[in-house]
Formats: structure tokens, sequence, C-alpha cells
């Protein structure tokens, strides 16, 4: 079948970034699940190749792609890994770009050659133990002092926290003004008052360091503030548009997984003397999955593209994050089905489909939160 | 002594439906044994310096491949694409390759991979050679280039290791050679995404006609191959399963002798 939206470099793309991490993660995709154990031994070989500068340009040190390509490189890590697809979504989506589109010059050359060739690792921290949907009701705190902003911090499910050397705090610079007094500082791991929580026991994606960071009466540099005062919620929405893209296309990578192995299994699992695909029940099963990952990855590849054209992408993004991490769940959800009580087993690889799948209806807005997006620009 | 290299790759096709092998970019890819030739050519060039240039002949879809190269390190790609190459066998397409080769040239060594993925035939390396009138060399693991100096003059040979079933040769070879490399001897590096990047925006792959490299239209397609595939027909392979019965020592025998009639295992 020929696909619209993707050309000759995104199909190279898609062949190169399957084979490596095929060969590169596919062997302990399983152990680093079950060990909640990040793997640097494979991050360390994906930095120099350009993982974690997708779209970063070159002068920086990136690898200059278009959004396309990032959705089919997250695509296919996901495929194979969602941890680790997780771990790329955020550095490149929510850490690393808002630092590109708000970010100074001099915070460039500052912070971006590192997080594009992922000798740093970035983090975005917004969410707090009574903050998630609502995020103008953050209370962490960055107060001007001298020449520092003092910063008092509780921020907690941060991906990639247990390992995170740039991180973006959401903080009041101004208690009194509200949605506007919120702004984004950049701390660094290692300053002074810098804590990283223990990492956060979690469902699926464990391969994740998920940690909270707190800040105890941090000194940042009066420099490190990103975009403008009072800047935080507009620059925390940007990132979140771009980061729907990479969560959709995560969500799209594990659906995508999940349906592979339902097929291999239902041609090679016999049952009633014939293999599990000659029953309709099973077919019927398959034809939804294979539908859902369809139209999933129809709306992924068209956001993405819009966002290519410099077309409003809002929309576009939240129906796709909306509808594949939905059909993520779903598709899972009937592989684990057809591979019945091995489906329930660790000895197979969907049922970390199945939980992986579960959190990205969750995190980067809710599905619910998605909907009211998609409501508003709806109906105007 | 910096070398130029030029690696002929061929865009396979990946699944041929029906016996007929229809070429779409979705279902080609670069020859999974091309891949450790270009390997082999680019590590020529870190050691020695110099260029690499990536040749293959075929449809328009062969510059989706020829751009893999680039994205692994080549430095130039080119195309021999015409209309009235299609249907052309092995010794038009080696006598094509030749011709675009003398192009290209002054070179130092042409690599080849063993085989291809899809029609197999390992012929078009040899042949290459043969129509070039140059040495040539199958299954090569190793390269070495070495240099003397004669009467002022530097020149110098090859020194390669190549491997025929058990037996592994060394040879002293003079420049310009072809190889074939061993498709387990140089594992190709993983492609950065910056060099995919690169090799697209924009894609950098000349194109040459069959006016390019003078080689005459009626000596090309099927009216210039002297072989033509008739027909591809799909083999089943029967499987059959033999229950050993005994104690397990007899059953180790029986299928010992087993295996050696079938000559899977040596006596």
């Amino acid at each position: 079948m020929n696909e619209p939206f993707i050309n000759a470099k995104h199909r190279v793309l898609r062949r190169t970034v399957r084979a490596f991490c095929l060969e590169e993660l596919g062997p302990i995709a399983a152990e680093i699940d079950q060990e909640a154990r990040f793997p640097w031994e494979v991050v360390e070989k994906m930095g120099p190749l350009g993982y974690f500068g997708i779209q970063a340009p070159k002068e920086l040190g990136g690898a200059g792609l278009d959004a396309m390509s990032y959705a089919i490189i997250i695509e296919e890590v996901s495929r194979v890994s969602g941890s680790i697809g997780l771990c790329l979504s955020v550095h490149n989506s929510v850490a690393l770009y808002p630092i590109l589109a708000f970010g100074t010059a001099e915070q460039h050359q500052r912070w971006v050659p590192d997080l594009a060739s992922g000798r740093r690792i970035g983090a975005f921290c917004l969410t707090e133990p009574n903050v998630g949907s609502d995020a103008s009701a953050i209370s962490a705190t960055a107060l001007p002092a001298e020449d520092h902003w003092l910063v008092n911090a509780n921020k907690v499910f941060v991906t990639n926290g247990g390992i995170a050397d740039v991180c973006l705090i959401f903080a009041r610079t101004d208690p009194q003004a509200g949605r506007r007094g919120i702004s984004v500082v950049v701390a660094e791991r290692g300053i002074k008052g810098f804590v990283v929580g223990d990492l956060e026991d979690l469902c699926g994606m464990r391969a994740n360091p998920v940690s909270s960071i707190r800040l105890y009466d941090c000194r940042v540099p009066k420099e490190n503030l990103l975009g403008r005062l009072g800047q935080g919620l507009a620059i925390g929405l940007a990132a979140l548009d771009t980061g729907r893209i990479g969560i959709a296309a995560q969500a799209l990578g594990i659906a995508q997984a999940a349906l592979d192995e339902a097929i291999r299994y239902a041609n090679q699992r016999q049952q009633f003397g014939v293999p599990l695909a000659r029953h309709q029940a099973i077919q019927m099963m398959i034809a939804d999955m294979a539908t859902q990952v369809d139209a999933a990855r129809m709306m992924v590849y068209r956001a993405a593209m819009l966002k290519d054209q410099g077309a409003p992408v809002s929309r576009a993004a939240a129906q796709a994050k909306l509808f594949a991490s939905e059909a993520a769940c779903l598709v899972t959800d009937l592989a684990v089905q057809i591979h019945g009580g091995y489906g329930y087993s660790k000895a197979y690889a969907v049922e970390r489909y199945y939980r992986d799948a579960r959190v990205t209806r969750i995190y980067e807005g809710t599905s619910e939160v998605h909907r009211m997006v998609i409501a508003r620009e709806v109906l105007g | 002594m910096s070398l130029h290299c030029i690696v002929c790759i061929k865009s396979v096709v990946r699944e041929a439906p029906q016996g007929i092998g229809r070429r779409t970019p979705e279902n080609s890819e670069l020859n999974p044994y091309d891949r450790p030739a270009v390997e082999a050519a680019l590590r020529l060039k870190e050691l020695t310096g110099g260029r690499v240039t990536a040749l293959s002949m075929g449809p328009e879809v062969g510059s989706e491949a020829l751009a893999e190269t680039q994205a692994m390190g080549v430095d130039e790609a080119i195309l021999v694409n015409d209309p009235a190459l299609a249907g052309s066998d092995t010794l038009v397409t080696s006598r094509v390759l030749a011709a675009a080769v003398r192009r290209a040239a002054p070179f130092d060594l042409i690599l080849f991979g063993t085989r291809t993925s899809d029609s197999d035939t390992g012929q078009v390396g040899p042949q290459t050679a043969t129509v070039l009138g140059i040495p040539f060399l199958g299954g090569v693991k190793k390269i070495d280039q070495k240099l003397e100096q004669k009467l002022g003059q530097q020149s110098g040979h090859w020194e390669m290791k190549r491997q025929m079933d058990d037996w592994e040769e060394n040879w002293a070879v003079a420049f310009p050679a072809a190889v074939t490399i061993h498709p387990r001897a140089f594992k190709p590096r993983p492609i950065p995404l910056i060099g995919i990047a690169q090799a697209h925006d924009p894609l950098d792959v000349k194109t040459w006609g069959l006016a390019d490299i003078g080689v005459p239209i009626e000596e090309v397609g099927l009216q210039g191959s002297p072989t033509r595939v008739a027909q591809l027909e799909k083999l089943k392979r029967g499987r059959t399963c033999r229950m050993l019965e005994g104690e397990p020592q007899a059953q180790v025998e029986a299928l010992i002798a087993h295996l050696k009639t079938m000559g899977v295992m040596a006596s």
C-alpha cells in the first residue's frame, strides 16, 4: 500500500530507526522493563546518532529533521521500547523544543548542543502533588532576589527525572499575579538544594526513571529565565502542543507492536484443529485492531504534516493524541485477549504493551483534557 | 595515497507478491549484502583519505538506496537510469556498470556485495571486473593498502584476505582491483539521523543515461541480454517428521547416521 504523507527521507529513516532499535533495544526491552533499568549502554549510542536532537538545527548539533521525521522516529522506537520512546519524546518536545522556541541565542549556545547530542538529558517539571490538569494552580515559587531566582518547588511524575540534567521548572515569579505570574526557569542538576526524589514504581514505562524533583531554596541564576516573565503557561501550552504529536506517535508505535504480535500468534497458535486466525472471532479482532492502527497513523502523520507546513496544529495534534492513545489501549487489550492466558504472562511481550499503553491516555494531557481542547476548537 | 573507491549497490525488492518483482518505493531497500561493502569502503577512506562513490543501475527508486549510502558517509552517488535498461540481465548490468566506472575513473578499488537478496546470482561483481579487465577477488574479509617508493615514484598494491568455505587465502593484488566483500566481515555502522537529513535536503544523486556512459541502446535491455528470466515459481519444500525410537544412545546413533547420509554432518 502506498502511504500518503511520507517521502523517501521518511522511508529511509523508518528503516534505519527500526533496524537500530531491533538490534540494540529489542534484546533488552523486556529486561529493562522488569528491572526498571534505564539502558545507558544504548542511550549513549543514540546520542551521537542524533536521537536526542531530532528537530534541533544542525548548527546547534541537532539532526535538523522535520516533525514528520520526529513522529516516525518516536513511533519506531516506541514499537520496540515504550520507555525509551517516552524518554526521547519528552526530551525532544517538551524540554529541548521550548528552549529552542523561547530561549535567547545565549541560552541556545549554553544548553542546546549538550541536549541535542544526548550528553545531557532534559525534563519538563510542571505537575505537582496537588496539581495535574489545572496547571495554573501550581504552588512552586521562583522569587526574585539579588542576582538569582530563589526557587522552591515540589514537582512529581517527572519523566526522565532520575537522569535529567536540565529541568524546566514552572513556578510563580509573581504570586499575586495569578495565571500571569507563572514563568519558566531552567534549573540544572547539581545546584545546591536540587533534590532528585525516589524513582516511581510504575505500572508501565518502567525503564524510564520517572521521579520527583524538589528544589529547596535553590538559587537559579537570573539569566536562566526562559522566555518572558509571566509567559510560563503559554510556554507550557506550546510545548504540550508539540509534545502531543510525540505521545500520539508513541501510542501508535505501541499499538503497532501489539498488532504485529497478535498477527504472529494468531497464525501460529492452534485451537480446535486450526490456527486462531481461522476463527472468525479472532479475525474480527484483528480487523478492528488493524483499522485502529491505520486510522491512528493517518491522524498522527497528518498532525505532523500540518506542523511542517506551519499550519495551526492544536486541534489535529489533540485529536491524534486522543485517538492514538485510546486506540493503543484497545489494540493492546485485544492483543492480550488473542494471546489468552499467555497474554497475561510475562513470557509474551503483549502484557508489557498493555501496561505501557495505559499511561498514554493520562500524560501530557489526559483524554478528557484533550476532549476539552478539541471541543473548544470545534465549537469556537 | 588518497583513494577513490567505487561501491556498486542495488536497490532490491523486499517481497515479490506473485513471483513478479515489481519495484515500488515501499518495497525496495538497499541490498543488505551491499552494506558491508559500503562499510569497507568508508573504513578505507577513514584510514587513507580520499573519497567514496556509490554507483547503481536501475529505476528511479534506486536513488533512495543511494541516498542511504550517502547517509552512511558516501561522498557521491550516481544512478545509471534509462528506460531502455529494463529487462537487462547480469551481463548487460555488468557492462553498463563497467562503462559508468570508466566515466567515474580514475579509481583504485571497486567494491560489491557478494550477492543480492532478491535475484541472488552473485554474478555482477566478477563480471564487471572481467569487462574492465582488472583483478578480482571474491569474499574479501580484510583489505590493506601497501605502498612503496620505487625510483621516486609512489606505487603500491593491495594485501587482501578472503574466505572461501573453510579456507582463508591471503593475496597481493595490483591497483586497481575489484572485490566482493564477505557479508560478515564489515559490520555496517548505524546510520546517523543527521546523515539522513543531509542526504535528502536536498537529494543529491547524479543521474546518468546511456548516452552519458556511451553504451548503445541496442546493447541493453531485453534485446541486448543473452539470458532472461522466463518464469518465477515459488517452491514449497515438504517437511517430514520422523520419530526415532529406542534408548537415547541408539536414538543419537540413528540421528547421526541419518545426518551423515543427508550430507549435513561430515563423517
